[in-house]
């Protein structure tokens, strides 16, 4: 019976795991090409204009520019409805709902020139080429953008999960002291029942699960290019080097400790470390979760609306 | 004779408002942008001072352009730069471009009433008569006020945290020094 419970508690956590992680073996469906012409209302080619194709029902953000001629194509999107946005310097940005169906679909945009504003216009005025910035701190990035959309759309994956992950992890925390069999050695040692054991066990393999689901997408989530990290996410990161090592050794602990219970022995040796181990981890879990968050202002019923 | 002088000096007091309106150029010395952010549980300011800016007074009108890199400001957290960035989409439109038109007779004036079109998330905003303090500082000018920018001015989607979004408004102080060119 307890045997078949730990069997339940793994196959529980594996599909958790299973639900959580990304989803790489998708459906193959036939990809589209998406090309066309930027030019200004007067015909003349805009070259260097961004278009960025974001997909209405996963939110993924495609994105290129236009090169010689005003020509641009964005290869490989997956049919379905896309939020189309062109955007240059001087005109007024451009948006459309398309959808994306057959292999090869061409859209040409037109863009209108912005107004200026009363004055802009005289030659006094100055323009942005007079500040004297450099090309790469003016010139659009749309691989940088699309760096950066996939990796707030990781980082906001890890967010969530990592908020649920505390859930399962604070109830394996309290039903700790259920699981555990009281009583000094050489006194009678009250086991703890099946069912409270259990329970334990199949949180403590939930929170496993969800942990490394919430570790893999702040891995895996980009890096960006010139990244110097300061503020709180560094504790966030360096308390990870804290609940990630627990985080391996709590399971393996507790499966040893459970093993040992199973046998109708009182937990001993290195296994007697799980408890303790489990609630440094769990501590240094928490507090990453508000060093991210800080500053708080916790008394935020205070604040004028 | 005496008809003669008369008439010369009358002409020149004549000519002195045009000489007050002449052609003045200013150039930015020292700059200070900072976005105040409000979220219930959040109170986070970004601060620039990577800002570049000149300034043209002729014929009555003054025309200024203040530009930063969206990427030069700094909240105290790499993590959340990032993600205004990404917000802002900051690197497809890497900078803030602000136009400001007013009277070059209110160059003098303690209050100047200006008219800005600002450029931002791939979007142009346009806010009228908004007020700066002028002081002056030997030959330079400091300029201060607050643009009173919201992220639907600029079709941001607002950033949440805890499903709860940031408040709309993201006023943007300006705190700015100039010298004549």
């Amino acid at each position: 019976m307890r045997t078949s419970l730990a069997c339940f508690a793994l196959a529980l956590c594996a599909c958790l795991g299973a639900s959580v992680a990304p989803a790489p073996l998708q459906a193959q469906s036939p990809s589209v090409t998406l090309s066309g012409v930027i030019a200004s209302a007067s015909g003349e080619p805009v070259n260097g204009a961004a278009i960025a194709a974001k997909n209405s029902a996963t939110g993924q953000v495609r994105t290129t520019q236009a090169g010689a001629g005003g020509h641009y194509a964005i290869p490989t999107l997956v049919p379905g409805v896309y939020s189309l946005t062109v955007s240059a310097a001087g005109f007024s940005a451009w948006t459309t709902q398309i959808t994306l169906s057959s292999v090869r679909q061409t859209l040409n945009v037109t863009l209108t020139e912005l107004p200026s504003v009363p004055g802009a216009a005289t030659p006094s005025a100055p323009s942005l080429s007079d500040l004297g910035f450099t090309q790469q701190q003016t010139q659009a990035n749309p691989q940088l953008q699309a760096l950066l959309d996939k990796r707030t759309h990781m980082l906001r994956v890890h967010q969530r999960l990592g908020l649920i992950t505390a859930i399962p992890m604070a109830a394996a925390v309290i039903t700790g002291p259920m699981a555990k069999a009281k009583g000094k050695n050489g006194e009678v040692i009250r086991e703890p029942t099946q069912a409270n054991l259990d329970f334990h066990a199949a949180l403590g393999g939930t929170t496993t699960a969800l942990y490394f689901s919430t570790a893999y997408f702040a891995i895996f989530a980009p890096r960006i290019p010139g990244e110097t990290k300061h503020g709180a996410i560094r504790w966030h990161e360096t308390l990870a080097w804290v609940h990630g090592p627990g985080m391996i050794l709590t399971p393996v602990l507790g499966y040893m400790a459970y093993k040992q219970e199973n046998a109708g022995e009182k937990v001993h040796g290195i296994a007697s470390a799980h408890g303790t181990v489990a609630w440094l981890t769990a501590a240094s879990y928490g507090t990453a979760i508000v060093a991210i968050s800080w500053p708080i202002h916790l008394k935020f019923w205070e604040k004028n609306p | 004779m005496i008809r003669c002088i008369a008439l010369v000096i009358a002409c020149s007091f004549a000519a002195l408002p045009l000489c007050a309106q002449g052609t003045t150029q200013w150039i930015l010395v020292q700059s200070t942008l900072s976005y105040h952010m409000s979220h219930p549980m959040h109170e986070v300011d970004g601060v620039s001072h990577g800002a570049k800016g000149k300034g043209t007074c002729s014929a009555g009108q003054c025309s200024f352009l203040i530009a930063a890199p969206v990427n030069s400001f700094n909240s105290g957290d790499t993590n959340r730069d990032l993600h205004m960035i990404e917000t802002t989409r900051g690197a497809q439109f890497p900078m803030v471009v602000v136009r400001a038109q007013f009277p070059q007779a209110l160059t003098h004036a303690q209050t100047i009433y200006a008219d800005l079109e600002v450029q931002f998330a791939g979007q142009t905003a346009r806010y009228q008569h908004v007020p700066f303090e002028r002081t002056a500082q030997g030959d330079q000018v400091r300029i201060a006020g607050t643009v009173p920018a919201t992220c639907s001015d600029f079709k941001i989607d607002r950033p949440t945290f805890l499903t709860i979004p940031i408040r709309n408004e993201i006023p943007v102080r300006v705190d700015l020094t100039w010298r004549p060119q």
